[in-house]
């Protein structure tokens, strides 16, 4: 049986962006993009996975309009030749649920043995597809796992994940949703002849209307109000020595 | 069907209520006081003992007392929440924590009923009949604050965000409610390790004291006799862990832990805002740096300039001396 795995991939700004709330209260981005961490994470995990199943079929999913365009060449780049687009800009403001909506639409017809995404994109930092995807297909989901091992003639994937404080080794029939943390698998550069190639590559995109989701249907959970500056603290008080230390935490009630 | 109330997901460790989940609760009973709707504590398996200590602090508790739920499946556990709203009728929200199980469940239980859900909230106060939450993005380097308009509202809730729930002058009720549980999904536990930290987790620890790259190898001893005599927990910063030095569930930090004790102590952390996004949060920091520049001075509450191996036996010290 050939393993069928989905990986679902996002475009966000770089952890070194710098994003900043403007006068209007919107957000100024610095133009700088990239696949999300973790989700480069989960490229290479079924990169990895495909080493060991030479006939593993691998799909590439992103919701939205041409930064998706743009995560899905990295992810060809990183050495996927199957990646597709669904939707378009109007799925950019699109909730998790809207995106997952989409993503579990096309899934119907894939029929992955194994879905992965990231953790957590480094844009909301939500968590949301991940486990959303799983419950619309009512589908297993093992969260932020850190190893994997698939067993494909046993129609079986053995997972690692903090819970709680544990570690838990679980296993699970396919197929399964399965999101990854660090340590999961190690994503490579990938070389310039690669990257070049997939710059020229033409992306397949799904539209909504043949997935039979409607945007519209995307949004109106969730109304953002307003961006805010992070708490920040008062000015350190620096201490001389540790008895000086210890007074004033005691002073603060914390030992 | 609705009903008015909140409820609030009470995790369970050892037969007690964490101090996250005293806190959600308290969130759950602050939030119906100003609208005039109930707060509930949803317990999911356990005992009747537990479910009486929780009727000590919220004035009433839905008790799914089933065996099945006792073990952890988030396909089941999620499946009993929505049985519990289709026989009791949807509430207003449910607020649970932002740890390992409930991000697993909160997000999927959403998805079963088209509900709005946000993650990791560190504010949540009501927007007209709407409640609006306030989390990070980005990594931190802003917050957003969004309305939720479905109902329920879904939302995971940072520890930290709210005090500990006091007792009640006299206990809630404890009210046995039997909904239909879904099999399993299917994930089977095959190995249940707890980690270096002896299975306690570090989300819920009061007092954290956490090394960086300046205390590896041998010096991280310093630090773990520290948190010693401090009854508190270790940590670590992304440097030690992927210099394999510590585990994983001891990073905090973005790609790790987000942690909010009363105390956090960063022993030779630069406090590189990826780091800095786990902890900042916390009641009280210190910082211990021999770099007067370091970055981790700015996040922090008290400073002392100097090098670890001498301030952190000496600073263990002087607390035993107070004991
Ligand atoms: C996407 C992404 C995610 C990340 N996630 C995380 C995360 O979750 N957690 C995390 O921690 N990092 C994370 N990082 C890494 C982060 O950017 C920093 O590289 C890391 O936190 C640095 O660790 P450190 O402070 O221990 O080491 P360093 O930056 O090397 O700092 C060591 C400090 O120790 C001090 N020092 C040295 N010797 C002594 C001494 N004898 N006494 C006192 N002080 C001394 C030095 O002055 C210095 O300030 C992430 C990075 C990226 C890109
Ligand atoms: N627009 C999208 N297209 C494809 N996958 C996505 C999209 N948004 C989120 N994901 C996946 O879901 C994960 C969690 O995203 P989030 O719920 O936004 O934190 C990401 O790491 C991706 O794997």
């Amino acid at each position: 049986m050939s393993l069928k795995i989905a990986v679902l991939i996002k475009q966000v700004p770089d952890h070194e962006a710098i994003v900043q709330i403007g006068a209007d209260g919107t957000l100024d981005i610095e133009d700088r993009y990239v696949c999300s961490f973790f989700d480069e994470i989960a490229i290479e995990a079924a990169l990895d996975i495909r080493k060991a199943h030479a006939d593993a079929e691998i799909l590439a999913l992103s919701v939205g309009g041409k930064r998706s365009v743009e995560s899905l060449r990295r992810a060809m780049a990183m050495g996927l030749d199957q990646v597709e687009q669904l939707g378009d800009d109007s799925m950019d403001g699109a909730d998790g649920l809207g995106v997952a909506s989409l993503i579990a639409a096309r899934l119907k017809t894939f029929n992955p043995d194994l879905v992965l995404a990231g953790k957590q994109a480094g844009d909301d930092d939500m968590g949301a597809v991940g486990p959303m995807v799983s419950g619309l297909m009512g589908i297993p989901l093992v969260n932020a796992a850190t190893a994997i091992d698939v067993d494909a003639d046993g129609g079986k994937v053995r997972m690692t994940h903090s819970m709680n404080g544990e570690t838990w080794t679980v296993e699970s029939g396919f197929p399964v949703v399965v999101t990854a943390q660090k340590g999961l698998a190690e994503p490579h550069v990938p070389v310039v002849m690669r990257v070049m190639k997939a710059m020229r590559a033409k992306i397949i995109n799904t539209s909504t209307e043949d997935l039979g989701v409607s945007a519209a249907d995307s949004t109106g959970r969730l109304k953002r109000l307003g961006y805010y500056s992070p708490p920040t603290r008062p000015q350190v008080q620096m201490v001389g020595d540790v008895n000086e230390l210890v007074a004033v935490l005691a002073q603060r009630g914390v030992i | 069907m609705a009903c008015n109330e909140i409820w609030a997901v009470a995790r369970i460790r050892d037969g007690q209520i964490t101090g996250a989940g005293l806190q959600l609760i308290e969130a759950a009973r602050e939030l119906a006081r100003e609208k005039g709707l109930d707060a509930r504590a949803v317990l999911l398996g356990c005992d009747r003992a537990t479910a009486d200590e929780l009727a000590g602090v919220v004035n009433g508790v839905l008790w799914l007392n089933d065996e099945r739920l006792n073990e952890y499946d988030a396909a089941v556990h999620a499946g009993a929440l929505f049985g519990l709203m289709e026989a009791r009728g949807k509430p207003v929200a449910i607020f649970a924590g932002t740890n390992d199980t409930d991000s697993e469940v909160v997000p999927r239980l959403a998805a079963m009923c088209g509900a709005a859900f946000a993650s990791s909230c560190v504010k949540i106060r009501w927007e007209g009949d709407d409640l609006a939450i306030r989390r990070p993005v980005f990594g931190g380097k802003v917050y957003e604050e969004l309305a939720l308009l479905s109902r329920p509202a879904m939302v995971t809730v940072r520890p930290g965000a709210f005090d500990g729930a006091q007792k009640l002058a006299a206990p809630g009720s404890v009210e046995e409610i039997s909904v239909e549980i879904p099999a399993s999904s299917g994930v089977t536990v095959v190995e249940r390790a707890s980690s270096a930290q002896g299975g306690q987790d570090l989300s819920d620890a009061r007092r954290v004291v956490a090394g960086g790259r300046g205390v590896s190898g041998e010096s991280y001893q310093k630090v773990e006799a520290l948190a010693d005599a401090l009854d508190g927990s270790i940590a670590a910063s992304r440097a030690l862990v992927d210099a394999g030095e510590r585990p994983h569930e001891q990073q905090v930090g973005k790609s790790g832990k987000t942690i909010s004790p009363d105390l956090y102590i960063a022993c030779g952390i630069s406090g590189a805002i990826h780091h800095v996004l786990g902890m900042n949060t916390s009641k009280v920091v210190v910082a211990v740096n021999s770099d007067p520049d370091a970055p981790i001075f700015a996040a922090a509450d008290l400073g002392m300039v100097g090098d670890v191996m001498e301030i952190l036996p000496a600073l263990a010290e002087a607390l035993r001396a107070r004991k």
